[in-house]
């Protein structure tokens, strides 16, 4: 097995970054990963966590999932607390898709029930604007936009593109309260407004999925799903409004950071105090743009059920939403922190929150359960459903993974395979993919992520979240 | 001048060779357009840029993420700029055609230009710039 020089395992699967590792770190660091995913660790990413250390008012670690990769500002894969008190907010642990996320639709056919697939990929790819140029059907005014900014799921839903339960069972239903739309600026609404309710490209996919096999059938009852039946799968996030807004005010803190004389390894993790008037301009604008990544997904979460309401005759209200999770984010929580509550505000990049049983903001049919978390695979590969810990709320600010991670860059990706290779194979193991273009399909196959199963194994072993079930592809559309 | 993409696991990470400070904002734009449409634009439109930065890269970046801007709203596809660097501005006009599905190969989102990584170098005979895209 080869381990990176300087680091000190801790256990099977803990890893500590030590104080030193780069000169000014406050805490250690601390990552996750099996011997088997240790060959994909890249020192780009470690040196990424160790920056982060060196923050002020960083809290205990500075931590990352076994999906840990090479980002910028903060690793892919990155969590970390700082104190309210003498703390930072930056958008260097957010990143530019502010809420991109995962949310989770079981329909209520089983798999042998659902025919027709590829006419069904077909029209879920007419009904849902994807890609580069994917416009929205929606004409939103300022004001409209306004409220969407403000309200975020339960605007949409009070459009009509969904029903009450839908906001109910969305981590902090679906709006979080601190958003400031003054915050956001005209060039950021100028690139939201065409693009409400499209899904986007890159790594962002619609999935039709199976669930194949059930882990934990208590959980699996009390999330609404069981073995053979058909789910859909939404990931995609806040668009051009949150990519503007993080651009905007990376640029508001990086004059911030001089002001307040910060010293930092890394310019993309430009930050203030949080109660200083740069951290919660930003705060207020991040908050917004995560309310509109929610309504994104709402209203994407509403052509698709109009479609197989159309072709399946199912009704719209049995197409029960499971959950919905973001994965880059920074919140205002509570944690136990040496015995002591303490108010922190917790950044997750490429994290997702996994509270455990008994935790605030739990819809009461999960509260015994805790969270459902919602992990895509790759295109092409299984995902899967866990759910929170206590075991996450004591070592991780009740966070875990949120997703495979690359191991292969695009440029090694498009040498190997071509789009149209990928799809025919995946065709072969009867998953349908469209995509607006062969190149979109390359740059993702399965093959430049590390395994799935062997992420969720981790953080299932490590306890900081437990496996429920595995779902596997039938369909794709992607951006 | 030249364009070259490095390998990045996650991102786009792009290496910018050029003669001169205004080639190299030039440049940087076309390798932006290439991550995003395969190729850059060809001439046809224009439209006004001018951005502030404290630094050369501070710079670079406010450019790079303007370009982000007007090819997402305006649709444009640049080609190319015709610039007027000066202490702490660049201002000019940003040529381009307009995106279609067809010619452009579908496009590919760029969510943003990190500062991570951003560095311009100068050396004896020319600028060198890295830069990652987040894809």
């Amino acid at each position: 097995m080869t381990m990176l020089p300087g680091i000190q395992r801790m256990s099977e699967f803990e890893w500590q970054v030590p104080v030193g590792y780069v000169p000014g770190m406050r805490v250690p660091g601390l990552f996750f990963l099996s011997e088997s995913l240790a060959g994909t660790l890249e020192e780009g990413a470690v040196t990424q966590l160790a920056n982060v250390a060196t923050m002020p008012g960083i809290v205990r670690q500075s931590l990352a999932m076994p999906d840990i990769h090479w980002g910028y500002g903060f690793p892919i894969g990155g969590v970390a607390a700082f104190s309210r008190d003498e703390g930072v907010i930056s958008p260097g642990g957010v990143g530019f898709d502010i809420n991109c996320g995962v949310r989770l639709l079981a329909i209520p056919l089983r798999e042998a029930e659902l025919g027709k697939r590829r006419e069904l990929v077909e029209r879920l790819f007419a009904a849902i604007p994807t890609g580069v140029g994917g416009k929205s059907a929606l004409r939103l005014s300022n004001r409209e936009l306004d409220r969407m900014l403000l309200e975020g799921a339960s605007w949409a839903v009070s459009e009509g593109y969904g029903i009450d339960e839908d906001t109910r069972v969305c981590e902090q239903e679906g709006c979080m309260k601190e958003a400031d739309p003054a915050a956001v600026s005209q060039k950021a609404r100028q690139r939201g407004m065409p693009q409400s309710g499209t899904l986007g490209s890159g790594n962002h996919f619609l999935e039709v999925q199976v669930v194949r096999e059930v882990y934990h059938p208590e959980a699996a009852r009390a999330f609404g799903i069981s073995s053979g039946q058909v789910c859909i799968m939404i990931h995609c996030g806040s668009r051009g409004l949150g990519h503007q807004v993080c651009t905007d005010h990376l640029r508001t803190l990086e004059a911030a950071t001089k002001k307040y004389r910060i010293t930092l390894p890394d310019r993309q993790l430009a930050c203030a105090p949080i109660d200083s008037p740069e951290g919660r301009a930003y705060f207020g604008a991040m908050a917004a743009s995560a309310n509109y990544a929610w309504a994104n997904r709402q209203v994407i979460m509403h052509y698709t059920r109009k479609v197989l309401e159309e072709l399946y005759g199912v009704a719209y209200k049995d197409m029960h939403m499971v959950y919905d999770v973001a994965h880059n984010v920074a919140k205002m929580e509570e944690h136990v922190v040496g015995g002591t509550k303490l108010k922190v505000c917790v950044h997750r990049k490429g994290a997702t929150r996994a509270f455990g049983p008994g935790a605030p903001d739990l819809p009461a049919a999960y509260s015994s359960v805790g969270q459902p978390v919602i992990i895509p695979g790759s295109m092409g590969s299984p995902s899967f459903l866990l759910h929170g810990t206590s075991g996450a709320m004591e070592k991780t600010f009740g966070s875990t993974c949120h997703g495979a991670g690359r191991v292969m860059s695009r440029t090694q990706a498009k040498k190997r395979l071509t789009g149209k290779e990928i799809r025919d194979t995946l065709g072969k193991e009867g998953i349908i993919v469209k995509a607006p273009s062969d190149a979109a399909i390359a740059d993702e196959a399965p093959e430049v992520y590390k395994p799935s199963i062997e992420v969720v194994r981790v953080v299932h072993e490590v306890g900081i979240s437990r496996l429920v079930a595995r779902l596997e592809p039938l369909g794709v559309i992607k951006g | 001048m030249s364009i070259e993409e490095l390998d990045h696991t996650a991102d786009a990470k792009i290496r910018v060779k050029a003669g001169t400070l205004e080639d190299l904002f030039s440049e940087a734009g076309r390798a932006l357009m290439q991550v995003m449409y395969g190729r850059p634009g060809k001439d046809g439109r224009t439209y006004p840029l001018a951005v502030r930065g404290d630094d050369l890269e501070s710079l670079m970046h406010a450019y790079l993420s303007e370009l982000l801007f007007i090819t997402e709203v305006e649709g444009l596809v640049i080609s190319g700029a015709d610039l007027r660097i000066g202490e702490g501005f660049v201002e000019g006009v940003v040529r381009g055609e307009p995106f279609s599905m067809e010619a452009h190969n579908a496009g590919r989102g760029v969510k943003g230009i990190s500062y991570s990584g951003l560095s311009i170098v100068h050396d004896q005979e020319s600028y060198i710039l890295d830069v990652i895209f987040d894809v």
